[in-house]
């Protein structure tokens, strides 16, 4: 047999050291991967082992002016379930459709599919999450969760506004002010493995989450349900479309209501309000046309409308004529009932016309010849220089979403028709809310301000964190205009058109407005009214408009009374105590009294009922008939016994 | 006594050795490794299977049977292989050659397909694959050829006349198993070297290996890729085990995570019990713990050497090298692979990978090995 020889050996030896050598050198690979390349690579795989789990933060809540919770958390559930821990899918399956009334093929989809977290149901109320919980069953996660709660419901639905599915704000403030409400999630970093199953006992890290803070406004939820309640009274009576009421102090800008009735449930944001499905079948509804009529709901149209403002616009055009002196209250006007302006009959709104006037009796009486004839004297330069002084052609910057800009005549295209219907608040549109900075800025002393609800902002300690504060500009009409105004507007209610919103003892003044919506053949009206009081000091200005009010649609009938009924009782709310003069003091004395049914009653019954009652006023009956259909005052109001009955007849 | 005396006749006392140091070198890496399996495959068993000791208890069952079968082979006489067998009057290592080209045969036609590869064998409950055990048939084999007549290796022809018996199992083990080919035939070449004494040819027969690797891994396109995969690993797609297992290596840093704390086998490293096993040990242990098992295998390796130089015939040392070149290369390409520092092929590591069939034809091997240890004489001092 063949022997082991030496070079056998060597040759041994040889393979031996190259192994030897390949060895040193994969080790020294090893030194460069575990030394140099370890921090690199091992963060790298640390990325791929963690998972983050977001911890919701709390969205800020909203608070009234007095410190009353608009808008704030409850807390509920999100309900999912990981594949790969589902021991009992068939049981899990049954108890999570029952639970959560999902169907058991929805559920069941989502249960067998091979994913690391499927999520079942969000917002599930926090009793049924803890009944899941309770149960423990395999696979299942109930997760922590905040769903925005507004304690009263529809209370000022197109202000606050609501949020969707991530918390975040959608319309109204809440969107306004997200970056302020909207907290900063924290996160869960957890150890996974490859198929995303957490590992048990692994050390987790925890970012905590941060709440949002907090948002007091200027609302007052009081002064709104004030309103509220007079607008739905009057949106019921006048079987009218909307009623928008806002209710501001003329000093800084403070909005403390704003109504636009019908409102919409924010906790149910998504439901169609009864009054849009009405006349229509819904389950017909495509996704569009519902979107479409859901953002037709959650809009805001006291500040997303524009609108001829009508009558009441004659404050602007007044004030600018003052100012301007090219009128004094004494100056004589003649008005047939019409007012020819080149080719055109431009008719007043009393047909048989308001005959010899001074311009204060002009106001007074809101004739439109007499403001043609002032606004002519102003020439277009004149007035679109107070236009814009009072803001007419900006937007108010008010802090909610979607502010409509107004639509004005392009100055080069005005004549004299244009500007002949101007100066009586025709032919041109602005937002209601720009009408009321306007007549603030009117009865201010010529201050501008900026129409606000936001007030603070505070943290989740409760100390304030911002004031929010916001631009004015003074001087926009001189302090004399002003004054000269306010004792104008005092006498169109004490005296004129408006004095269905007088109130003895609190000097309200104001100016009445019906505004012909367009098209104008299809006789559609807008009747609304803006008051302020009191007269001398004004603590607050209110503007109430009814869109298509049925049957009477006279501001100065349907939309007057119903800044009085919530001047009534918000002048006193608000601290501004009623001083009665002595011709008041004499007058009303005579006390008052509640307006009976009328309704269905001939005339004699209508005078039998009002003398027992001792009723000292005049009765106006309107159309032709014997039988009363429509009344104002409505039934139950409180009228002084010499205040007016206007009765419509059939 | 006698026996030695009738020898040299110059050397009076010659002592029986048995090669302690390399029984429990490996007992120490077969325990190892059934450590590490545990570690790594209890995830993936208690995932799959419900039982955190699923493949540990296979193995386990594997590592039991392999070392008795190494007990038993180093009791015999390594030189039974040539002894002829009674009726067919072949050699036994004739015939351990002819079966294991018909196993070879037999699994290309009726083997099962596991990831698309045709190379295991059913058996009852456990399968196997030849080319393991081929690869102990190559070993005494070319040894057997060799030690026929060792001066013809001088000459190159004499290598290509070993060749050309070496040829046909390597030809059928090639065509399933390209990695295995490969390992086998730097075991031929490694053997060849050792029995040759002339250098020359070998840088020729070099030339001629690389040409014909070039063919293999150029020639068929999963392997082109494969050159692809390992120059840029950080964003192939098909480089994520590679990748995941240099996350494991380096995540690992001086001292590593601690036993059983590693993350990437957690389902990011698939399989990690398998050839991918040193990339969880470094995660594990560390630079220190892989360079620890570095070192046993070159204890191993040490020991082998020793046996093949002290072999008492060239056969014997022969088989010492050829079971030398066998465990050297393994561990070196399974390491070079894991490390990304030559594109990846599936070989796993010595003793230490999961996989039945692999363990037992090793531990049959150090048996053999064992056994010629057991045949060297030394004088007493």
């Amino acid at each position: 047999m063949a022997r082991n020889k030496t070079y056998n050996k060597r040759n041994v030896l040889i393979v031996f050291l190259c192994v030897v050598i390949a060895a040193s050198l994969l080790a020294g690979r090893l030194t460069y991967l575990m030394i140099f390349r370890s921090k690199d690579y091992a963060a790298r795989a640390e990325d791929l082992h963690e998972r983050e789990r977001p911890i919701k933060a709390a969205r800020g809540l909203i608070y009234d002016r007095n410190g009353q919770i608009i808008a704030t958390n409850k807390p509920v559930s999100t309900i999912s379930v990981i594949h790969a821990q589902v021991t009992e899918p068939e049981k899990v399956i049954e108890v999570l459709s029952s639970k959560l009334g999902l169907s058991t093929d929805y559920v069941r989809k989502r249960v067998e599919k091979n994913s690391s977290l499927e999520r079942i149901k969000s917002n599930v109320e926090k009793e049924i999450a803890d009944e899941i919980r309770n149960m423990k069953l395999d696979g299942v996660m109930v997760d922590e969760d905040y769903k925005r709660y507004y304690p009263y419901g529809d209370l000022a639905s197109k202000v606050i506004g609501f949020t969707g599915a991530d918390n975040q704000g959608i319309v109204g403030l809440e969107v306004e002010y997200e970056k302020y409400l909207k907290g900063i999630d924290g996160t869960i970093l957890t150890l996974t493995t490859a198929y995303g199953v957490e590992i048990k006992n692994a050390a987790e890290e925890r970012i905590e989450p941060k709440p949002g803070n907090n948002l007091k406004i200027s609302l007052d939820v009081n002064m709104q349900k004030y309103a509220e309640q007079a607008a739905k009274k009057v949106l019921e009576a006048k079987e009218a479309n909307n009623v928008k009421i806002i209710l501001m102090s003329p000093q800084n800008g403070e909005i403390f209501a704003m109504v636009n009735v019908p409102e919409f449930d924010l906790n149910e944001p998504f439901n169609l309000i009864e009054s849009m499905t009405r006349d229509i079948e819904t389950s017909v509804l495509s996704d569009k046309e519902k979107q479409d009529l859901l953002n037709q709901m959650w809009r805001n149209a006291s500040l997303s409308d524009t609108y001829e403002p009508g009558s009441s616009f004659k404050i602007v055009t007044a004030a600018a004529a003052i100012e301007e002196g090219v009128v004094d209250l004494d100056d004589q006007f003649f008005c047939p009932g019409y007012k020819i302006v080149e080719d055109r009959r431009i008719r007043c709104h009393k047909v048989g016309g308001h005959g010899s006037q001074t311009f204060y009796d002009g106001i007074l009486n809101s004739c439109n010849p007499v403001f043609m004839e002032v606004g002519a004297r102003l020439g277009i330069d004149n007035l679109y220089k107070y236009f814009r002084q009072l803001g007419l052609f900006n937007k108010t910057g008010v802090d909610l979403p979607g502010e409509a800009s107004s639509i004005m005549h392009k100055k080069e295209n005005v004549e004299a028709v244009e500007l002949a219907t101007i100066s009586f608040g025709q032919s041109f549109q602005i937002t209601p809310l720009q009408l009321l900075v306007a007549a603030s800025a009117v009865v201010n002393g010529g201050k501008i301000v900026t129409p606000h609800l936001g007030m603070e902002v505070t943290n989740s300690e409760g100390n304030t964190i911002k004031k929010l504060e916001y631009p004015e500009k003074t001087n926009v009409i001189s302090k004399e205009t002003s004054e000269t105004m306010k004792m104008l507007l005092e006498a169109v209610v004490s005296d004129g058109t408006g004095k269905r919103a007088y109130l003895p003892g609190f000097r309200v003044g104001g100016k009445t407005a019906t505004s012909e919506k367009l098209p104008r053949s299809e006789n559609k009206y807008i009747s609304s009214f803006i008051g302020f009081a009191p007269a001398d000091n004004p603590q607050l200005i209110g503007l109430v408009l009814i869109d298509e009010p049925v049957g009477i649609y006279y501001g100065g009938t349907i939309a007057a009374p119903v800044i009085g009924e919530v001047f009534d009782n918000v002048l006193p709310y608000m601290g501004v105590e009623a001083s009665y003069t002595e011709e008041e003091k004499e007058e009303y004395d005579l006390g008052t009294i509640v307006v009976p049914n009328l309704l269905n009653k001939d005339k004699n019954e209508v005078k039998k009922l009002l003398n027992d009652l001792g009723y000292m006023g005049e009765i106006y009956y309107l159309g032709e008939g014997e039988i009363v259909v429509e009344q104002f005052p409505l039934m139950g109001e409180k009228i002084d016994k010499t205040s007016d009955l206007i009765l419509y007849l059939q | 006594m006698r026996r030695s005396e009738r020898g040299k006749g110059r050397r009076k006392l010659f002592h029986t050795y048995y090669d302690y140091s390399l029984l429990f070198l490996v007992l120490f890496l077969v325990g190892f490794g059934l450590i590490m399996i545990y570690s790594t495959s209890s995830f993936n068993a208690e995932r799959n299977f419900g039982d955190a000791a699923y493949y540990l208890k296979k193995q386990g069952i594997f590592g039991l049977l392999g070392i008795g079968v190494m007990l038993f082979v180093s009791m015999f006489d390594y030189r039974l292989f040539l002894k002829p067998l009674p009726i067919i009057r072949i050699r036994l290592v004739t015939l351990f050659y002819l079966i294991c080209m018909g196993l070879q045969v037999y699994v290309l036609i009726f083997g099962r397909v596991v990831k698309g590869s045709k190379r295991w064998i059913d058996l009852g409950p456990f399968g196997f694959q030849p080319s393991e055990l081929s690869k102990v048939a190559l070993i005494v084999f070319v040894s057997y050829i060799i030690q026929l007549a060792p001066r013809k290796l001088d000459k190159f022809s004499g290598f290509m006349r070993v060749a050309v018996f070496a040829a046909p199992l390597l030809l059928l083990v090639v065509i399933p198993n390209f990695s295995t080919g490969l390992i086998m035939g730097v075991i031929f070449v490694g053997i060849c070297f050792v029995a040759s004494r002339k250098k020359l040819y070998f840088i020729v027969a070099g030339l001629l290996g690389v040409a014909a690797g070039a063919f293999f891994i150029f020639g068929v396109d999963y392997r082109g890729e494969r050159i692809e995969i390992w120059r840029d690993i950080e964003t192939h797609p098909k480089g994520y085990q590679i990748l995941q297992g240099l996350y494991a290596i380096a995540s690992g840093g001086v001292f590593g995570k601690g036993l059983g704390q590693s993350m990437q086998k957690l389902g990011f490293i698939p399989e990690s019990h398998n050839d991918m096993i040193f990339s969880v040990i470094c995660e594990e242990l560390g630079l220190f713990g892989a360079v620890s098992v570095i070192l046993l295998y070159i204890l191993v390796i040490w020991r082998l050497f020793i046996i093949a130089i002290n072999a008492p015939d060239l056969f014997g040392g022969l088989i010492a090298t050829g079971i030398l070149t066998h465990i050297s290369i393994q561990v070196l390409i399974n390491i070079a692979v894991v490390t990304n520092t030559i594109p990846s092929t599936g070989i796993p590591l010595p003793f230490i990978s999961y996989g039945g069939s692999s363990l037992v034809f090793l531990l049959f091997e150090m048996g053999i090995a064992l056994s010629i240890s057991n045949q060297i004489k030394y004088e007493k001092a």
